[in-house]
């Protein structure tokens, strides 16, 4: 066990441990762990580009698709209407500060701040501003990766549709496209992200 | 089978950038510091099955109140008829709507059951080593963690139906005590999940192969 060993020739399971050599990947090759069979590293296709595209769609959607309401309900002539906004809000005025608090992370805060965090990094690679504090930013950044919850907020959205359809007229509203388009490009902007590439990258540039 | 593992190699992979750094001569369960990323981590966390215990034990405390407290009470003209979450399964079923239902009843019972014992027997499985089938277990360890986050639902479900019926004497709907507690329940488990290092399954069989 001598300590002379080459690190960046090196590359290991993040799930089992097994140890291989690095190999050299073309864009859109995977390497996958030949013990436990999970995806070890992957080299995406024009990832800067797509990323910086796909979490750009993302933050322009942001503001709509916060603010303008999802859907409505019609009952005995009265007409009320929310977005994802006034449901944070609906549950501060009932007090139920730690639900409010929770929603507003995982459907708003988390979702907005990976959007822009992805945007940062790949305008700095796209315009060739690296800075070394990309590696702390890189690093907090990879802290939110379990927490952004839109996919399962919008499962949510079709299910309370179900259970007001029944006795209620429903009107589905413009927030609702905004909020799906909202998904699919924070979804896109995460999964088109090469992270691997861009440690590699930030490593050459800033680490001896 | 024996395979080259970075533990064997005195190396330890970094968590945060998947960075394979160089041990030298800290111990294995000392915190130490990723030469690329500059992030704080072990090469083995030693707690790592303990936090895991702990986090699920919580989960299924927490679990209690929730199904015992209503989740969501809908008052209608100014009487409150309060459900909880298997009542308002109940009420699905009623209505005839069996898709909605066992999605429901997937995400907010199932999902945390089977995590919470799932944890159980994944700690169990790595402390002692007895049928240990990492291949299998680790994919199932996999499988929990994705699941994780979709127990959410029916809290979103309720925070959304809380905001749009607001028709005053006619019908509102208030959130109930035990969407707190479930709440804790998801993240108290999503925290149990991520704290399992699914690494000490292999160690543990490598270790046993090692002395046969």
């Amino acid at each position: 066990m001598s300590n002379n060993i080459d690190t960046k020739q090196l590359i290991a399971c993040q799930l089992c441990d097994a140890l291989y050599e690095k190999p050299q990947l073309k864009q859109g090759q995977i390497v996958k762990c030949t013990r436990c069979g999970s995806t070890m590293a992957e080299r995406k296709v024009n990832s800067i580009e797509r990323s910086f595209y796909w979490s750009m769609a993302g933050l322009l959607l942001l503001i709509p698709a916060v603010l303008l309401p999802l859907m409505g309900v019609t009952l005995a002539g009265q007409y009320h209407h929310a977005s994802l906004l006034d449901c944070i809000i609906a549950l501060i005025d009932r007090g139920f500060f730690m639900i409010a608090t929770l929603v507003f992370l995982f459907a708003i805060a988390v979702p907005t701040i990976r959007l822009l965090g992805s945007f940062y990094i790949t305008y700095s690679f796209k315009y060739n501003k690296l800075k070394p504090s990309l590696l702390y930013f890189f690093r907090a950044f990879h802290h939110l990766d379990n927490w952004a919850m839109l996919n399962v907020f919008m499962l949510g959205i079709v299910v309370s549709m179900y259970k007001l359809l029944d006795d209620t007229e429903l009107s589905i509203n413009m927030g609702l496209l905004a909020f799906i388009l909202w998904l699919i490009s924070s979804t896109m902007a995460a999964s088109t992200l090469d992270q691997d590439y861009i440690w590699q990258k930030l490593e050459d540039e800033f680490v001896d | 089978m024996l395979i080259n593992t970075a533990k064997n190699n005195n190396l330890a992979l970094c968590p945060q950038c998947h960075k394979v750094n160089v041990l030298g001569d800290a111990a294995s369960d000392e915190k130490i510091q990723c030469v690329r990323c500059k992030g704080m981590f072990y090469q083995r966390n030693s707690r790592s099955l303990q936090y895991t215990l702990a986090w699920s034990i919580a989960a299924l405390i927490a679990f209690i109140p929730a199904n015992l407290y209503p989740i969501m009470i809908i008052y209608s003209l100014g009487i409150g008829e309060p459900s909880t979450i298997l009542s308002g399964i109940g009420q699905f079923i009623d209505h005839g709507l069996y898709p909605i239902a066992i999605i429901i009843f997937t995400a907010s019972i199932i999902v945390p059951l089977l995590k919470i014992a799932g944890l159980f027997v994944l700690v169990y499985r790595a402390h002692t080593g007895i049928r240990l089938r990492p291949d299998k277990h680790s994919k199932f360890y996999h499988l929990l963690e994705f699941l994780g986050p979709w127990s959410m639902l029916d809290v979103f479900v309720v925070a959304l139906l809380v905001a749009v019926v607001e028709l005053g004497f006619i019908t509102t709907i208030a959130a109930g005590p035990a969407i707190n507690y479930f709440t804790l329940t998801v993240i108290f488990t999503m925290i149990a999940a991520n704290s399992f290092d699914s690494r000490l399954l292999w160690d543990k069989q490598q270790n046993s192969d090692e002395n046969f």
